[in-house]
């Protein structure tokens, strides 16, 4: 009986997805549990390690710091790499304010708005400085056209000169527009995306880039909190059975055999 | 004082306007005089072409009208040759729709270029354009699951039960192929994640030259039967021997990427003459 | 504001959505419908219908937005600014007119897109070409290993793009070839599942209320209750 409702209840295709799914979900939060005790140590990320740097560049020039997620919206997809963006946006944030640097934030979707403004009202009172942000010009819903929003983020680097450039988030073919434009006036950039198609524009431009999961750590790495850090390392559990079945099905594959391959299509 | 740069310094930095003005010049001199360079027709092309051609008479294909205006100059003609070959073809029914806001509008441009009735193909019997569906991933699954219940009129606003066309077409069961024409990856991903997966649709797919090393996995898992870039137009309009845009962008392909391999090396060799000549 | 309204309630409404849609895709939860569709079906569609509503009611707040800001510019006599400004919101409620007259896939308004914003759309992704030129001259240099293999990947790349060479030089082609077959294909894979990795320990700790970077950092008050 236990079988038959088992088997009504699975999605045929989607079985070996949602096990993986569950299985992740348990070794981050063991490993989220485990940091409590032994915080795991990590590599650096430079890119990261360099925003205090970029922000005191910037407060230095008396110069703005141009900040953008991208785009996609907040119910497609991308939306992880939305909210990966979004984290960085308060530390920045954070920064800025206390170092006396503005930080402008471009939006293409209007829906992210209210959102940030609470992000940069919190990071701006955390600062100390609540009065010093300003909504309306520091964050600005430039359009939800691609190359509308592409125009104008060239814009402001072109009329405001910001000092510095970040721009983590779902990249399209505004990427290389930005990060040249953005060489041009001198800005030093950072730069993240987990979008395939659009890391090698940054790669060969950018001061420094993150790559793909790196983005996705990056709330994490920043906010310096065992929890969420210990969560990158449940995550490495999961790349490691990831591995281990990519090598698994080469060689059963090689032996004649479609097992691993059958696994992974259940 | 300024101080005075060395010759390979110079070079070393080529004021962009230059760099920029000659690769203009390399641009407009074959759109102006083609030059009539040879164009390569690659397996990826073939596959594709084949694909279509073997397509048993009355087979429905599903196209995705999905990319936005400012991919319309790489990604039209080989739309538009597409098209040609489906309707010189014959005995297939292309029904489209469109994944991007801008689609519907870029469709009825492609048409026109087409002129789908030099083939005697009409429009709701062999041919139509169930309009704009918003949600991408969402949208692709919905028509999936039941097309009916997504949208119940064309791209007009026409109800889609007076159309010949859409006899019998339910979901994506009723459909023999899948076209997509993509400037988004979110698009090019999503059909295999909502179609070819669930359904095992057979998909074509053309993207920005750009973003095929992204989409090669998916070719090499089998998931994508022809992956080719809206760069490869030429070959498609060689094959369908119907030459227009896109053998014409070949020649120019061909020279502003040999400009490109030229600055490389001169780069390269400012690059090593400073190093080596101190300045 | 309460720590319950600015954290605990946002934090419970991700989670409820997120656990639906996921059950959504990967179960079939009874009771099942006529069609055999789950219970979780109709749940999230609405749920994906409220987001639509939620995105068009946040267009209104960018468009007042984008009205204050170039407002003040026009107003202050921004420097290389307020003509840009002035010639937006005309632009703006021309569009709004236009579409909300005539509709927005009539011909008029099928004419004002076409030759303006199809046009400068096409335009500005066309100057892509440009900038990557200029990209490309700076970063391909043989500076060391690294940039060696960038640059005779690349350079490999664009000769089998120009299709005069690709006919002349098929040995280009099958290098192209097997450049993307191999190595190109497999980065990519690897890109892709360390991506998906990491999206899954994003969405993890965002629903469990670990991280709560998207609503605002927790200040160390509130990280102390």
């Amino acid at each position: 009986m236990f079988g038959k409702i088992g088997d009504s209840m699975l999605i045929s295709g989607r079985i070996f997805a949602l096990g993986m799914l569950i299985a992740i979900w348990i070794f981050v939060l063991v490993s989220m549990e485990q940091a409590k005790k032994k915080i795991p140590t990590f590599r650096k990320m430079a890119g990261l390690d360099a925003i205090p740097e970029m922000v005191g560049r910037a407060a230095e020039m008396n110069k703005p710091i141009h900040f953008t997620t991208g785009l996609g919206d907040l119910t497609s997809t991308v939306a992880p790499q939305l909210v990966a963006g979004l984290s960085v946006l308060g530390y920045v944030s954070e920064l800025a304010a206390k170092a006396g640097a503005k930080v402008i934030y471009s939006v293409y979707q209007a829906q992210v708005m209210p959102i940030a403004t609470e992000i940069m009202k919190d990071a701006y009172v955390r600062a100390g400085k609540p009065e010093e942000f300003d909504v309306e010009t520091q964050i600005r819903y430039l359009s939800g056209e691609q190359f509308a929003y592409a125009s104008a983020v060239q814009g402001i680097a072109e009329r405001e000169r910001p000092a510095a450039n970040i721009m983590i988030g779902p990249f399209y073919a505004e990427s290389m527009l930005f990060s040249e434009t953005f060489f041009r006036i001198g800005a030093i950039q950072l730069a993240g995306t987990a979008r395939g198609y659009q890391i090698p524009f940054f790669a060969v431009v950018c001061d420094y880039l993150l790559i793909a999961e790196e983005i996705y750590a990056a709330g994490a790495y920043l906010s310096k909190d065992p929890i969420q850090v210990g969560s990158i390392r449940g995550q490495d559990v999961g790349k490691m059975i990831a591995i281990i079945l990519i090598v698994l099905g080469v060689i059963a594959l090689a032996a004649g055999s479609k097992i691993v391959l059958d696994l992974l299509k259940a | 004082m300024r101080e005075k740069r060395g010759f390979w310094s110079r070079l070393e930095d080529i004021p962009r306007e230059v760099l920029y003005g000659l690769l203009l010049i390399a641009f407009i001199i074959p759109m102006i005089k083609p030059i009539g360079f040879p164009v390569p027709v690659s397996p990826e092309t073939q596959k594709w072409y084949d694909t279509i051609d073997k397509l048993p008479a009355g087979s429905v294909i599903m196209i995705d009208f999905g990319y936005s205006g400012g991919g319309e100059p790489e990604l039209g003609p080989m739309a538009v040759a597409v098209y040609h070959h489906i309707f010189k073809r014959g005995g297939l029914k292309a029904i489209a729709m469109s994944t991007s806001i801008e689609g519907p509008l870029l469709w009825d441009k492609a048409m026109a270029e087409v002129n789908p009735s030099q083939y005697g193909a009409q429009y709701g019997v062999d041919y139509i354009h169930i309009g704009y569906i918003a949600g991408t991933e969402t949208a692709m699954a919905a028509v999936g699951k039941d097309l009916r219940a997504t949208t119940s009129t064309d791209y007009k606003g026409n109800p889609l039960d007076q159309y010949p066309i859409m006899e019998g077409i339910k979901d994506a069961s009723s459909f023999d192929l899948l076209i997509v024409f993509t400037t988004g990856g979110d698009q090019s991903e999503g059909w295999v994640r909502q179609w070819v997966t669930p359904y095992k649709t057979p998909y074509l797919c053309s993207v920005l030259a750009m973003m095929k090393p992204t989409m090669l996995p998916y070719q090499k898992a089998g998931q994508i039967i022809a992956l080719t870039s809206g760069a490869q137009a030429g070959e498609m309009e060689y094959l369908v021997k119907v030459p227009a845009r896109g053998i014409k962008s070949a020649d120019v392909m061909t020279l502003t990427h040999l400009l490109i391999v030229v600055y490389v090396i001169v780069g390269n060799i400012a690059y090593y003459g400073k190093k080596y000549s101190g300045g | 504001m309460s720590l319950l309204i600015r954290r605990q309630i946002p934090i419970a409404l991700v989670f409820i959505t997120a656990l639906l849609i996921m059950m959504d895709y990967f179960l079939k939860l009874p009771p099942l419908d006529a069609r055999g569709v789950s219970w979780t079906s109709p749940v999230v569609k609405d749920l994906q219908n409220w987001g639509v509503i939620l995105t068009a009611f946040a267009l209104g707040f960018g468009a007042v937005n984008l009205f204050i800001l170039h407002s003040r510019h026009i107003s202050r006599r921004t420097v290389k600014q307020w003509p840009f400004s002035v010639w937006l919101l005309l632009m703006i409620i021309l569009f709004t007119v236009v579409g909300v007259s005539y509709g927005a896939t009539s011909p008029e308004y099928s004419w004002l897109y076409n030759s303006s914003y199809f046009a400068l759309s096409a335009t500005v992704y066309s100057s892509l070409g440009f900038y990557m030129t200029s990209g490309i001259y700076r970063a391909l240099r043989a500076r060391n290993v690294d940039a060696v293999i960038l640059l005779v990947t690349g350079g490999i790349a664009l000769l089998k793009n120009a299709p005069a060479v690709a006919v002349n030089a098929p040995f280009v082609v099958s290098i192209d070839s097997w450049l993307n077959a191999i190595p190109t294909t497999s980065a990519m894979r690897g890109i892709m599942i360390s991506a998906a990795l990491g999206a899954i320990a994003l969405g993890i700790r965002t629903m469990t209320g670990k991280e709560t970077g998207f609503l605002g950092r927790l200040t160390e008050a509130e990280k102390g209750g």
